[in-house]
């Protein structure tokens, strides 16, 4: 057991620390992640032949510490990095690895994940978006996605369509890339409780699509999905430090704000700071567990998606605080700091409990794969997709 | 950077694992509540296998090794509610290091070492027969009487000591005796992991045996959330513990809030373990026969084992605002 860096590990440290602070914070989000590649901190674990570096999970997260502690945004292309990407990876064609995966890390192309739709958020294979084969082989999409982050931004996507609503439901699935400019697409923002829009309504309307877009097999939609939410629990869980706000931040604070409040608010205060430090080291440390496994090879496993539900309690729990130790100040989105950083913080930390997989469908995931529980009956259990529906 | 534990680690475990097992078990400790039957293994038994003096220097007798190798034996004493516990060899291993006479009767069972804390009855004072404490920022070592009142865990040893005649073993002995607090909280947050992981280990089995309305009762959200609940506090608390057991051992720099936090995380994760796993067997977790009162009993002391949890997390706050001003 070692926390230190490895010769090649501090090497590396230094190379990304120089590079960090000689260019300085990003004006233009899609150039600085363009430079970011250039210089070769981009696509760190991605194979060479997909335009990455093909090192380490460590040297990435050594990017990710490195960028954390100056305080610098998450690259814009990001769900396209940490869960688009490793989809195509795994399941595209040669043709789509080299049409795509470049201008993906350069942000030439930004992406989205067109997955859930109204009726289908945590029974993510209830979607219902059409796709039709015709006779040239290709293909027409019709329905409507929701809570696409980046929609409005985005150029390609990747997509989960029903193609056989005649076998049961995780079956009949089939996922492409769609060109989001294409006709017949159509992006509406919609607004979260904290006032900003990250994320969209997306409708596609007859919208054609080449088979040689597709990814993986015709009804094997699921699998590759498989791939990409585990992509997608592993980046939002790793290590607690991609959730909310950081206990540091928290912390310095508070300790600047609580000779302020009353004696009895003092204690309380500090059994609150305590807490949810405690549960931020917890899911810190557990996140350095993880990093370990995947150094050795290992894939990520469903308990990965432990890593999501306690960063998000300990987020949410130090987000609340900070905003309580404002006193009277609390009750106004200007706060005396002048931004309302810590009411919209408190405002997002509803929606992390939400993406990504509810906390209760995670509580079932580990359940049922982790601990060996028994599975919840399923009313649509043996039906086709199709009589699920009746 | 690699946190995870190396094969002879798992080795240790394993044997120690085995070893404790085939000595103890939470059959001993209802016996011990019943009737008042020792815990084993025992003082005599624990110091025959070598593991409480793991972190003795091998010139003193001890095995030289760290606390992090300690750490992962008392992970398995808590699985089986051994005693006494890891933590007083532990404490005193730190304490005596500058006296290897003592360190040597610690290690070969000649000296029957309790630590004496003052907020109450202390732990291993049954059958100890030399206390160590802190008297005016000193370090002092003698005998002393203790009374044993009715305990709610019988495997802590808990007494109630009057100290006799003392010797100073160190002047200004503040920090000492603040880092035996550190080690010693690293370690019972070790045995409290053992004993949440084991408590959860039978929640698990249960839940997928008992059948109600037709199905397995971990079939039910209800039940498989407050397991999954417990499961991830247990996976946070080991690598608090890790984490804890590894400053000790490299980084005394940060072993005040790693040991802090792995104090709090297993007052509250044990007690959480507990009482989930005696909701999730109904009445029968309720009764005297089924161990889970057992474990629930160590979570009910434990908790109030070298400061409170209330304690540990303010210290974890002032030393987190501490860092960041």
């Amino acid at each position: 057991m070692d926390f230190d860096d490895t010769p090649d590990e501090a090497a590396w440290r230094a190379s990304v620390r120089a590079y960090l602070e000689r260019c300085g914070p990003p004006g233009d989000p899609r150039a600085w992640q363009a430079a970011l590649y250039d210089a070769g901190f981009v696509g760190v674990t991605w194979p060479e032949s997909a335009g990455g570096r093909g090192g380490t999970p460590m040297q990435q997260a050594i990017v990710d510490q490195e960028m954390s502690r100056l305080g610098l945004p998450a690259l814009i292309n990001l769900i396209g990095i940490g869960m688009c990407g490793p989809t195509v990876i795994m399941h595209g064609s040669e043709e789509q690895k080299q049409r795509y995966l470049k201008r993906l890390l350069r942000a030439d192309d930004l992406w989205c994940q067109l997955f859930s739709e109204p009726a289908a958020g945590s029974d993510l294979a209830a979607l219902r978006t059409r796709a039709v084969r015709g006779d040239d082989g290709d293909w027409r999409v019709s329905g409507q996605k929701v809570w696409t982050t980046l929609a409005h931004l985005a150029d390609y996507g990747i997509l989960l369509t029903r193609t056989d609503p005649d076998v049961p439901k995780h079956r009949g699935l089939t996922m492409f890339v769609v060109d989001l400019k294409a006709p017949g697409v159509t992006v509406r923002p919609l607004r979260q409780m904290n006032g900003e829009a990250h994320f969209n309504e997306v409708f596609f309307d007859d919208v054609p699509i080449p088979d040689a877009e597709r990814l993986g097999e015709v009804g094997d939609g699921w699998t590759v999905a498989l791939t990409t939410l585990m992509n997608e629990r592993l980046s939002l869980g790793g290590g607690g430090t991609a959730i909310g706000p950081k206990s540091e931040t928290v912390a310095r604070h508070v300790a600047a704000r609580i000779g302020a409040l009353g004696a009895d608010r003092q204690a309380l205060a500090r059994q609150e700071l305590g807490r949810g430090y405690v549960a931020a080291l917890g899911a810190r440390y557990t996140g350095y567990r993880q990093l370990s496994k995947l150094s050795r090879g290992e894939l990520p496993g469903p308990e990965a998606s432990a890593g999501k539900l306690s960063g998000t309690r300990s987020a949410r729990d130090l987000a609340d605080l900070a905003v309580r130790v404002l006193g009277g100040d609390a009750r106004v989105a200007t706060t005396p700091d002048g931004d309302g950083v810590w009411q919209n913080a408190q405002a997002v930390m509803p929606g992390m409990a939400i993406a990504g997989g509810s906390d209760q469908v995670l509580r079932n995931i580990i359940g049922e794969r982790v601990l060996g529980l028994p599975a919840e009956p399923r009313a649509d259990k043996g039906l086709t997709f199709r009589e699920s529906l009746r | 950077m690699n946190f995870d534990l190396d094969q002879e680690h798992r080795d240790l475990a394993a044997a120690a694992g085995e070893f404790l097992a085939a000595a103890g078990g939470p059959a001993v400790a209802r016996a011990a509540l019943d009737g008042g039957a020792p815990v084993r293994p025992g003082r005599a038994e624990l110091v025959k296998s070598g593991y409480p003096a793991i972190t003795v220097p091998e010139s003193a007798g001890g095995g030289g090794g760290s606390v992090l190798h300690l750490a992962v034996v008392a992970e398995q004493a808590g699985r089986v509610l051994a005693g006494p516990s890891l933590v007083t060899y532990a404490r005193a291993a730190v304490l005596l290091a500058d006296h290897p006479d003592r360190l040597a009767g610690l290690a070969d069972g000649s000296l029957a070492v309790a630590v004496a804390d003052d907020d109450g009855p202390v732990l291993d004072a049954a059958g100890a027969d030399t206390f160590l404490a802190l008297r005016d920022g000193d370090l002092v070592c003698g005998p002393g009487t203790v009374t044993v009142r009715d305990p709610i865990d019988a495997t802590r040893g808990l007494g109630d000591v009057a100290l006799g005649e003392t010797v100073v073993l160190a002047r200004d002995a503040e920090q000492l005796w603040r880092r035996g607090e550190r080690v010693g909280r690293t370690v019972l947050a070790s045995e409290g992991l053992g004993a949440a992981a084991r408590i959860l280990e039978i929640g698990v089995e249960y839940a997928k045996e008992r059948r109600t309305f037709g199905r397995p009762i971990g079939s039910y959200q209800a039940i498989k959330h407050m397991l999954v609940d417990v499961y991830v506090a247990v996976e946070q608390l080991r690598s608090l513990v890790w984490w804890a057991a590894w400053a000790a051992d490299h980084a005394p720099g940060e072993l005040p809030l790693a040991a802090a936090a792995a104090k709090a995380a297993a007052a509250t994760t044990l007690d959480q373990a507990a009482e989930a796993v005696i909701q999730v067997h109904g009445g029968i977790g309720f009764t005297w026969e089924h161990d889970a009162h057992l474990y629930w009993r160590r979570a009910k002391v434990d908790r109030f084992l070298l400061g409170d949890d209330v304690a540990a997390f303010d210290e974890v706050a002032r030393l987190a605002m501490e860092a960041s001003s």
